[in-house]
């Protein structure tokens, strides 16, 4: 027998980040802040070995500051925002050595007060993490940022979409609940590495990252350099999730690099995935009303939502949960104040679902208290109110190619719910795409087909293989005649970056483009680009949120052991609406992965904090998921159509599912409002009861 | 110290401190199918065989490995197992899949034709966060007999 042929993933021949080797390359390690806030005093590298190199304060005194929506964060941190945030590096000739001189490294710190919860820290008199959160808003880039100087909020999103307050007094029935979902982490099995050359004033990094060309333009503010003199490239990432976004260890690895006069690769242990990027944990107050036959006539929601130390996209995920938490509904009036505010945890980010699944957890558990309330079918309430073609949305915007109705009523069939809803609980859910974006492309002819080349990054969801599939058809050749190399800022073409499930949709179109341009022009080679156009004012919540629509909805059948508190999920299905599918398996797995991920969300993850140090920082203690987890029945659709256009659908089944259980249990009596769903809070919500 | 074993069939030397665990051994050798990722045995994806049996490279010291036989994915040479994961497609990023496809090849050697819960246990060392378990199991499923 013989690997030859074989995928490389299944030989074990993938190279990641962490496999990549320099000549002369040395190892990072950090020294990390033990305090949740603190400011250094004084820092003593005087116990490092000699041949070790080490990266402190006064080095990096020159160099900008960074962050890929407020410039807030520094290379190495002067003031400690949170226990792990990074105060100096050093290099040395092994990992070993490295964390050995790292803990030679002897700081004196000033301890400060801190804030570990979002609505404490908006409170009068909480400490402020950054005295100055508006003074970077002209240089934020990728959304209209609205920081509160003089607080720790770093970004107000409003709607403002006819008056809410006034029409809900009006309405016959009104319900309002509080609801919190909890920080969580990522978890990809790689973890974030790093490796940086600098050669003169030109810096080369192999990074593990969904986001080269952002991370490019970061570190040109941070080492003063044309963009041009950075290179990235960005070998498959052994899962990301998110976690592999804007700038995470490339700022502080180029500038020890450049120190060391050597490359140096960093490769982060386990624990150090908690310090370096999380999910957002929000708090979320919901207030809906409607008239007696369940006509919604007006929604106001408030969110505080914890972007820890620094800001990172934390104004974007407080964006697009505000607008999520709208839900899939005709509401003539809604109200909707969304806060990305600092605290003393480490910092959060983009997370699959970007801020919907904890909006759509309040949002949709709400809907099925009004149900109770009005003596309707959760099922029945919803379709009453759905979205259809050409309504318009809470944003303003009229909605195209709906299919919420599709995909809810595939969810409630799949389990049975209008048989019998006892034990039965449905969610349904709208996500946007990053708008505005622009996706790039070219194509070129080689001797034996066609090389490919796009900034979309592979992290496991397949795009290698749909771009390879899609080119096979629109060229006339095998896929395995399409070579995809990794994407490099030198010599791929540009794409925004590779997040909110929109490479197969824009790069799809883009490629369409690029082969239309090889054809008319010599066949040697063609580009092509796809636009999207629009964004929302931060201070009204009007424009277009997204230029197209991620749709679904999930079911779930669930039994309870009120002896114990255990959830056992029977049945769990989700439908998405997916237009036309061009990598079947990948779409599946897209879908089946979400799916267990957003089980996990709802029944077994948090990173727990005491005093802002996380305490379950590894494999044992942070649960995820394991084969035996899974639901006893597993079921999905991907909803297509007769010449539709490609939607993306790598997150969408991953924000319904922890909705569709909690109301599993509400059709049991048992009513939750907190993340995840642990035995303790079924059984406190059986006394409840 | 030198810790002279079988590694893939051949006679091999790796090169090791006393205190140094396989996984870093085995990497240091080439072998980069075995990826350090939880560090403390619980994620599976350092997965090798050792006389066969599955264990975590990052829990077994280099030294424990003298005058034994130690297999990981390269050297499988695409048996049966590997090329069922490919036509099942039972991966997503491909990081946890070489330590997947040990832990399979061992759990079908005792149990032929597993149902679906033992192929859930015996597989319950080795985590996917990508979430490709439905998939994995089908790939299980192509080889039993």
């Amino acid at each position: 027998m013989s690997a030859v042929g074989l995928d490389p993933r299944v030989t074990g021949a993938e190279r990641y980040s962490a496999d990549v080797e320099r000549p002369g390359m040395l190892h990072a390690a950090f020294v990390r802040s033990p305090h949740a806030h603190a400011r250094v005093r004084r820092i003593d590298v005087g116990g490092v070995p000699d041949g070790c190199v080490a990266l402190t304060g006064a080095d990096v005194e020159p160099l900008g500051i960074y962050g890929c929506q407020l410039k807030d964060q520094r290379v190495l941190a002067d003031v400690a925002r949170f226990a792990g945030d990074i105060v100096a590096a050093v290099a040395a000739p092994t990992r070993v050595a490295a964390k050995a001189a790292a803990a030679a490294v002897e700081v004196e710190w000033e301890e400060l007060p801190a804030v570990f919860d979002a609505v404490a820290a908006v409170a009068p008199g909480a400490p402020l993490l950054h005295e100055h959160a508006g003074s970077s808003a002209q240089d934020a880039v990728s959304i209209d940022v609205r920081p509160i100087d003089g607080s720790n909020v770093c970004h107000r999103f409003l709607i403002r979409h006819g008056d809410a307050e006034r029409a809900l007094r009006t309405a016959d029935v009104v319900v309002e609940e509080v609801y919190r979902t909890p920080c969580a982490a990522h978890m990809p099995l790689e973890p974030h590495a790093t490796v940086a050359e600098w050669d003169g004033d030109a810096l080369t990094l192999w990074t593990g990252t969904q986001t080269p060309f952002n991370v490019r333009a970061d570190l040109a503010g941070v080492f003063g350099l044309p963009e041009e003199r950075i290179r990235i490239v960005a070998p498959p990432m052994g899962g990301s999730f998110g976690a592999k976004t804007f700038v995470r260890l490339e700022a502080v690895v180029a500038a020890l690099a450049r120190k060391a006069g050597a490359p140096v690769r960093a490769t982060l242990d386990r624990t150090e995935e908690f310090l370096t990027l999380n999910r957002h944990p929000a708090t979320i107050r919901v207030r809906i009303g409607a008239r007696r036959d369940g006509t919604l006539v007006a929604k106001e929601l408030d969110c505080w939502v914890d972007t820890g130390a620094y800001a990172d996209c934390g104004p974007g995920v407080a964006t697009k949960l505000g607008y999520a938490g709208v839900g899939p509904y005709r509401i003539p009036h809604v109200r909707v104040d969304s806060l990305a505010i600092y605290t003393n945890h480490p910092p959060n980010g983009a997370f699959r679902g970007y801020g919907a699944m904890q909006s759509v957890w309040a949002s949709e558990r709400t809907m099925d208290l009004l149900a109770g309330e009005l003596g309707m079918s959760p099922l029945a309430l919803r379709r009453k109110n759905l979205l259809r073609d050409g309504d318009r949305f809470a944003t303003g915007e009229t909605m195209h190619d709906v299919h919420f109705e599709e995909c809810l009523r595939a969810a409630a069939d799949a389990v049975g719910y209008e048989q019998d809803p006892r034990g039965k609980g449905l969610c349904v859910l709208l996500k946007g795409m990053q708008t505005p974006s622009r996706a790039q492309i070219t194509v070129e002819r080689t001797r034996v087909g066609y090389v490919v080349r796009s900034a979309s990054c592979e992290m496991g969801q397949g795009i290698r293989r749909s771009l390879r599939l899609m080119g096979a058809e629109l060229l006339g050749c095998e896929p395995g005649q399409i070579e995809v190399p990794d994407p490099d800022t030198d010599t791929s073409p540009f794409d925004t970056r590779t997040t909110s499930s929109r490479s197969t949709h824009m790069m799809g179109r883009a490629l369409e483009l690029a082969v239309a341009d090889l054809r008319a022009g010599d066949g040697e080679r063609g580009t092509g680009e796809i636009v999207n156009e629009g964004g929302l004012d931060p201070d009204t919540g009007q424009g277009v949120a997204s230029s197209h629509w991620h749709q679904g909805a999930a079911a779930a059948h669930v039994t309870v052991d009120e002896h114990t508190g255990a959830v056992r999920v029977e049945h769990l299905h989700a439908a998405v609406y997916a237009g036309r599918v061009v990598n079947r398996e990948g779409a599946e797995l897209q879908n089946e992965g979400s799916m267990i991920m957003g089980l996990g969300t709802a029944l077994l993850e948090g990173v727990l904090f005491a005093d802002g140090q996380v305490t379950n920082a590894n494999f044992s203690d942070y649960n995820i998921p394991a084969a035996a987890d899974l639901p006893r029945r597993m079921t999905h659709d991907l909803i297509e159509h007769e010449g539709a256009e490609v939607h993306g659908l790598g997150e969408t089944a991953l924000p319904p599912v922890p909705a569709a259980i909690g109301n599993a249990l509400h059709s049991l009596g048992l009513h939750v409002t907190e993340l995840p769903i642990t035995p303790e809070s079924v059984l406190d919500a059986v006394d409840r009861r | 110290m030198n810790v002279e074993l079988t590694l893939n069939g051949r006679a091999a030397v790796l090169e090791a401190r006393t205190d140094e665990m396989l996984l870093g051994a085995l990497r240091r050798a080439g072998l980069l199918s075995v990826r350090e990722t939880c560090a403390i045995g619980m994620c599976g994806a350092c997965t090798v065989l050792l006389d066969g049996e599955p264990v975590s490279g990052c829990l077994t010291l280099a030294a424990q490995v003298a005058g034994r036989e130690v297999t990981t994915v390269e050297g499988l040479e695409g048996s049966p197992v590997q090329r069922a994961f490919a036509e099942a497609h039972g991966f997503q990023c491909g990081w946890c899949t070489p330590g997947f496809v040990l832990a399979a090849q061992r759990l079908l050697e005792l149990n032929p034709a597993p149902s679906d819960e033992e192929i859930a246990e015996g597989l319950g060392g080795n985590l996917c966060r990508c979430g490709s378990y439905v998939k994995i199991a089908e790939a299980v499923r192509r080889c039993a007999s």
